[in-house]
C-alpha cells in the first residue's frame, strides 16, 4: 500500500460540543453609548460562527446554541464585538478557551457554565478587563490525548489553586475562565440558578423524528407500505393492530448463522427494556419487541451510549441520539452508526470539495423568444405523435406556435417533443424579426440583422450552434456537442427564468429540515427564481457562493444513514442508489419529492451536488431502456445468473424458474409475479428472453418505485424532463456533480496490470493519451470504467469497486480489431493490444463517447 | 414464494437419492431457506463423528448462492472457530443458478474428507496439517471424538 495518501478518516477525530452563547456583562466606557455587540465563536481559526446582535445594551442577552466539532486539542476564541453600521466592527472584549484546559478541569462531566473575562488587548497596553461572557458548554464527555492530559493535570496539581471534586459548586478559576458544573436534570427542572437568563428548555427538546410525522399513514406500523403480498409466515412481522403481544410470532424470513453466533456470545446481557426471548415451535429463538410490536431473529443490541426510545405524538417509536442531538426512525446498530460515522467524516470535506468542481463557463444564450414573430404553425406537428402528459400547443394571436408546461406553468417555443434531438430541425425554426439569411458565393450560409445592419456566420435562433457552421462539420464531435447541449438546457433555464429572488434562511444545526420546509412550502415555480441562501448567524450576501456552499451541504445532509433514503450501491462508495427500506420513514415519499425538485433546482441554476447516483439512476430520470448490461453495476452476482440463464440451454437443468420471484426487505420477503398468473408459468429455453426481460425490469425498480416516481414529480415540478433530453446519462453525472481537475500521476501511481506491464506499449500510449487529452475526455474515461466521474477524496489510492477497495485495472484482452470494455464493478478496462498510438486513441476515443453500452459489454 | 418450488424438488431429489454422507435433514413446514442436516464423513480423522450443518437460502435463490455453516465445532484449515467454511461452488464468482444443492453438499464432504491446506481460514490449522500431519491427525481424532455429534447406527 502506497503511503503518500492520507485517507479521509485518518486526521483528527471530531467531537461535537454545543455551546449555548447566554449573556454578557460589559463595562461601558461611555454612558450615552451603548455597544451593539454580538458574539463571533472562532475554532482553531476557521470560518467565525456568529450571534444575533442585539442593539444599544451593555447587558445583551442572546441565548443562541451552536453546535460546533471540536478536536481534544482545540482552541475555542470567543469575541464580543460592537456592531457599527459605518465603520469596521470594533471588538469589545475576547477570550481563548483550551478546551483541553477546560477538560482537565471539567472532571468528567457534560455540562459546564462557563464564565469568561473578556479582555480588550487592543486599547491599552496590557489587556483591559472589558466585561463578561456566559456561556453553557455541553457535550464534554471527550476523551483528552492521555499525554496531554496528564501533563495539564499535573501542572494542575502543582499550582493547587483550584477546586477540587469536592468543591464541585464553587467556580473554578483559570486564567480568566470560571466554570461551575450543571447538571441536565438541575438545568431541566430548575428555570435558572445564579445564571439568571434564558432558560428556553435545552438539551431535552429535540427535534421530532427526522420525517416530522405529520400525516398519518396506514395504522402506524412502520412496515405496512410494501405492495404486493407479503410473505408473512408464520406470522406478521409487524402487528397491524395486535391487541395481544401474545399473538406475535417469530418473524418471517430466515435467521442466519452468524446471527446465531453472536447471540450466544452475548446471552448473558440483559434484554433492552421491553423485549423479550421466546422460542418458536422449532426450537428456535427469537425476540419480541413489546414498543414497536414486532418481531425478530436477531437479539437487540443495546441502544449505543447517548441514545434514548421515544415515541412521537401518535404512538410510533423514533430513537433520539443526545450525543448529536439528532432523531432517526431506525433503530440504531452499529453497522449503521459506522455508516453514520464514516458520512459524518466526510463533512469536513464536502465544501472543499465542492470548491474543486467545474464544468464549462456558462454560454451565452441565444436571444430569448419575443412574443411578436409571426410564423405558420408547424405542419408535420401530428407526425410526432402526442405531447409529454402536462404540456399543451397553443398558438399566439399571431399565429406562432408555443407550449406550455402546465406541470409548472412554464412556456417555451421549443416542442419538447423534438428538443435534444440532433439539431437539422433548426432550418424549420424562424428567424428573430429583422433577420434573413443569405448565401456566400461559395454557398456558405450567413445571417443579416437588418435591425443593426450587420451581418455574421451565427445562427441567431435558439437552439443553433454558435460559430459558423463549418465548424461543427462532424455533429457527433462529442466535445462540442457537450457543449451545446449544456448551452441548449441553460436557454431553456434562462428563458423561463422567473424576476425577483426567494429567501432561503438555513440553520446549520438544522439544515437539512429547515432546507425541505423551506423548499416544500413554495410553489415549485418559485425555485426558478433567483436564489438567496442565508445561513442564520451568518452575515453574507449571496452572490452565488453561499448557493454553492447549501447545495453541496444539503445534498450531502441526504444521503445521512440516519434518514434512510439513500444507500450507497454495491459498497462502491460513490454511487447513491435509493433505500427500498426507506419506508421505514413515514414521510419519505414527500422526502423523495423534496430531493427531486431539490435536485431539478442544482440543474437549473446550475450548481453541482456533493454525489452523484447510479448510472442506471440517471437513465431511468432521462426515461431510457434499462437493459441487463445495467444490473451488473448493482448487483454483480444478480446479473451473473443472468447472464448464465441467457447463454445457456436451460431446459435440461432443472432451474424450476417460474414468471415470479420474491426480495427481502426489513426482514421480510416480498413476493412478485412477473406477469399475470406468472407463478404458473414456467421459464422455458423458448420463453426465457421474455423472462429476463421482465426480470431486469423489476430488479431495476424493486422496492424503489414509489420513491423514483415522487423524485421525478419533485424534479418535473421544477425542471420539466424533457429539458434533459440533450443529455445521455454520462453528461447528466458531469452536469449534476461537474468536474474536478484529475491528477494523472496519482492516478497512474495506483493503477495494476494484467497481463500487461507498467511498459508495455498500449500501457504508454494509455497514458500519453490521458495525459495529452483534457480534463473533460479524462472524466469520461475515468466514468466509462468506473461508472462515475468522480474520484475519491483521498485520491485513486482509495477507489472502491464492488468488493471492496479495488485499483484501477488495465487488462489486456482481445484483439486488436476490437474495441475496449470495461467492467465498473471491478474498475477494470480490457484493453486490446493495439498496434498504434493513433489506433489506441481511435478506439478509445470512440469507446468513450458511444453511451449505447454494447462498448461496455 | 419463488424459491420455494426449486427447493422443494431439491429436497425430495436429495432424499430419495440416500446420501450416506449427509443425512437427517431436517427443514421447518413454514420456511424452506433454511435446513440442517448431519455431514458423515468417511475419511479419517473425522470418520469418527458427525457434523450438523445448517443450509440458508436467500430470498433471491437461485439468482444468489446458498450459505453454509457448521453447527458442530470441527478442528479443520478449511472451517473456522464460527462454523464458517469456504465453498468455491457457491463463492459470487463460481456461482451458477444451475448448481444444485446436492453438488454443494458433495463439495462440501469432498472438503471436510480432504483439507485444502493452500486455502486455509484457518491458517494455524493448515500450517500443522502441512508440517505434522500426525499431530494434526491426532488432535483432530480427539477434537471430534470430544465434539462431534453421534454417528448415525447404519
Amino acid at each position: 500500500m502506497e503511503q503518500a495518501i492520507q485517507p479521509v478518516g485518518s486526521g483528527p477525530f471530531f467531537h461535537q460540543i454545543c455551546v449555548t452563547v447566554e449573556t454578557a456583562h460589559i463595562r461601558s466606557t461611555s454612558s450615552f453609548i451603548k455597544p451593539s455587540p454580538y458574539v463571533e465563536i472562532t475554532i482553531d481559526g476557521q470560518t467565525p460562527r456568529k450571534t444575533e446582535t442585539v442593539k444599544n445594551t451593555t447587558q445583551p442577552k442572546w441565548n443562541e446554541t451552536f453546535n460546533l466539532l471540536v478536536t481534544p486539542q482545540s482552541k475555542i476564541h470567543f469575541a464580543v464585538l460592537d456592531r457599527n453600521s459605518f465603520r469596521k466592527d470594533t471588538v469589545v472584549g475576547e477570550k481563548t478557551v483550551e478546551l483541553v484546559q477546560l477538560l482537565a478541569h471539567s472532571e468528567g462531566r457534560e455540562c459546564l457554565d462557563v464564565t469568561l473575562d473578556l479582555m480588550n488587548v487592543k486599547q491599552s497596553d496590557s489587556p483591559v478587563k472589558a466585561g463578561e461572557l456566559m456561556c453553557l458548554i455541553k457535550g464534554l464527555r471527550i476523551e483528552t490525548g492521555n499525554n496531554r492530559r496528564r501533563e495539564v493535570l499535573a501542572r494542575r496539581s502543582s499550582q493547587n489553586s483550584i477546586g477540587s471534586a469536592s468543591q464541585a459548586v464553587a467556580h473554578t478559576v483559570l486564567n480568566g475562565i470560571r466554570i461551575k458544573p450543571r447538571t441536565q436534570g438541575t438545568e431541566n427542572a430548575a428555570p435558572a440558578g445564579n445564571v439568571a437568563v434564558s432558560e428556553r428548555p435545552r438539551g431535552l427538546q429535540l427535534p421530532p423524528p427526522p420525517a416530522l410525522p405529520v400525516t398519518p399513514i396506514g395504522s402506524g406500523s412502520a412496515v405496512n407500505f410494501q405492495p404486493g403480498p407479503v410473505q408473512t409466515s408464520p406470522a406478521n412481522h409487524t402487528l397491524q393492530n395486535g391487541n395481544s403481544a401474545d399473538i406475535i410470532g417469530p418473524p418471517a424470513s430466515v435467521p442466519n448463522g452468524s446471527v446465531a453466533q453472536q447471540d450466544e456470545q452475548r446471552q448473558d446481557e440483559p434484554l433492552p427494556p421491553g423485549w423479550e426471548m421466546r422460542f418458536d415451535t422449532y426450537g428456535r429463538r427469537y425476540y419480541v419487541d413489546h414498543n414497536t410490536r414486532s418481531t425478530s431473529w436477531e437479539r437487540p443490541q443495546p441502544l449505543p451510549q447517548g441514545w434514548e426510545m421515544r415515541r412521537d405524538p401518535r404512538g410510533r417509536v423514533y430513537y433520539v441520539d443526545h450525543n448529536t442531538r439528532t432523531t432517526t426512525w431506525q433503530r440504531p446498530n452499529l453497522e449503521r452508526l459506522q455508516h453514520f460515522q464514516q458520512w459524518q467524516g466526510q463533512r469536513q470535506n464536502v465544501v472543499q470539495q465542492g470548491n474543486q468542481r467545474f464544468l464549462y463557463p456558462q454560454y451565452q444564450a441565444g436571444p430569448a423568444p419575443g412574443p411578436s414573430v409571426p410564423a405558420p404553425p408547424t405542419e408535420e406537428d401530428e407526425a410526432l405523435g402526442p405531447l409529454p402528459s402536462g404540456w399543451e400547443r397553443r398558438v399566439q394571436p399571431e399565429g406562432r406556435v408555443y407550449f406550455v408546461n402546465h406541470k409548472n406553468r412554464t412556456t417555451q417555443w421549443e416542442d419538447p417533443r423534438t428538443q435534444g434531438q440532433e439539431i437539422g430541425d433548426i432550418d424549420e425554426l424562424p428567424l428573430p424579426p429583422g433577420w434573413e439569411i443569405r448565401y456566400t458565393e461559395d454557398n456558405k450560409r450567413y445571417f443579416v440583422d437588418h435591425n443593426t445592419k450587420t451581418t455574421t456566420f451565427d445562427d441567431p435562433r435558439p437552439g443553433a450552434p454558435k460559430g459558423p457552421k463549418g465548424a461543427y462539420g462532424v455533429p457527433r464531435a462529442y466535445e462540442r456537442s457537450f457543449k451545446w447541449k449544456i448551452s441548449q438546457f441553460r436557454f431553456l433555464c434562462q428563458s423561463n427564468a422567473l424576476p425577483s429572488h426567494i429567501k432561503i434562511q438555513v440553520s446549520r444545526q438544522t439544515l437539512f429540515e429547515d432546507s425541505f420546509h423551506t423548499i416544500m412550502r413554495l410553489p415549485a415555480y418559485e425555485l426558478r427564481r433567483r436564489l438567496y441562501i442565508m445561513f442564520k448567524g451568518e452575515e453574507g450576501l449571496d452572490y452565488g457562493g453561499v448557493s454553492r456552499e447549501w447545495f453541496f451541504l444539503v445534498s450531502h445532509e441526504a444521503l445521512n444513514p440516519m434518514y434512510c433514503l439513500f444507500e450507497y450501491a454495491n459498497k462502491n462508495n460513490y454511487s447513491l442508489q435509493i433505500n427500498p427500506a426507506s419506508y421505514v420513514n413515514p414521510e419519505h415519499l414527500t422526502y423523495f419529492k423534496f430531493i427531486g425538485r431539490f435536485i431539478a433546482m442544482a440543474l437549473y441554476h446550475g450548481r453541482f451536488i456533493y454525489s452523484g447516483f447510479t448510472m442506471p439512476f440517471y437513465k431511468r430520470m432521462l426515461g431510457k431502456k434499462l437493459i441487463m448490461k445495467d444490473i451488473e453495476s448493482i448487483d454483480p452476482e444478480f446479473y451473473n445468473s443472468l447472464v448464465w440463464i441467457k447463454e445457456n440451454n436451460i431446459d435440461e437443468c432443472g432451474l424450476e424458474l417460474f414468471f415470479s420471484v420474491d426480495f427481502e426487505v426489513l426482514g421480510q420477503v416480498v413476493h412478485h409475479e412477473l406477469q399475470k398468473g406468472g407463478d404458473a408459468e414456467r421459464v422455458t429455453e423458448e420463453n426465457k428472453e421474455e423472462y429476463l426481460t421482465l426480470m431486469t425490469n423489476w430488479r431495476m425498480t424493486r422496492g424503489i418505485e414509489q420513491q423514483t416516481q415522487a423524485f421525478l414529480d419533485g424534479f418535473n415540478e421544477v425542471v420539466p424532463i424533457e429539458w434533459l433530453k440533450y443529455f445521455d446519462e454520462r453528461e447528466l453525472e458531469l452536469l449534476l456533480c461537474g468536474m474536478q481537475e484529475i491528477d494523472v500521476e496519482d492516478w497512474q501511481r495506483h493503477t495494476i496490470y494484467r497481463h500487461y506491464t507498467r511498459n508495455s506499449k498500449p500501457v504508454m500510449w494509455f497514458w500519453q493519451f490521458v495525459k495529452q487529452s483534457d480534463n473533460e475526455k479524462r472524466a469520461r474515461l475515468l466514468q466509462f470504467v468506473t461508472g462515475t466521474c468522480r474520484v475519491p477524496v483521498g485520491g485513486f489510492a482509495e477507489l472502491m469497486g464492488s468488493n471492496g477497495p479495488q485499483r484501477f485495472c488495465i487488462e489486456k484482452v482481445g484483439k486488436e480489431s476490437w474495441l475496449p470494455r470495461s467492467h465498473t464493478c471491478f474498475n477494470r478496462l480490457d484493453l486490446p493490444p493495439y498496434k498504434s498510438y493513433d489506433q489506441l486513441v481511435e478506439k478509445l476515443t470512440y469507446a468513450i463517447e458511444e453511451t449505447d453500452t454494447f462498448g461496455q459489454e | 414464494m419463488a424459491a420455494t418450488r426449486r427447493l422443494q424438488k431439491e429436497l425430495g431429489d436429495i432424499r430419495n437419492s440416500g446420501l450416506k454422507s449427509f443425512r437427517d435433514i431436517q427443514v421447518d413446514e413454514t420456511n424452506i431457506l433454511t435446513w440442517q442436516g448431519l455431514i458423515v464423513p468417511d475419511s479419517p480423522p473425522y470418520n469418527r463423528g458427525a457434523f450438523k450443518i445448517e443450509i440458508n437460502f436467500p430470498a433471491e435463490y437461485p439468482f444468489k448462492p446458498p450459505k453454509i455453516s457448521f453447527k458442530t465445532k470441527i478442528y479443520h484449515p478449511n472451517i473456522d472457530e464460527k462454523g464458517q467454511v469456504c465453498l468455491p461452488i457457491i463463492s459470487a464468482e463460481n456461482w451458477k443458478p444451475a448448481t444444485k444443492t446436492d453438488q454443494v453438499i458433495q463439495a462440501l464432504v469432498a472438503l471436510v474428507n480432504d483439507p485444502e491446506p493452500e486455502h486455509p481460514l484457518r491458517a494455524d490449522l493448515a500450517e500443522e496439517y502441512l508440517k505434522d500431519k500426525k499431530k494434526f491427525t491426532k488432535n483432530a481424532e480427539e477434537y471430534t471424538k470430544k465434539h462431534s455429534e453421534k454417528r448415525p447406527a447404519d
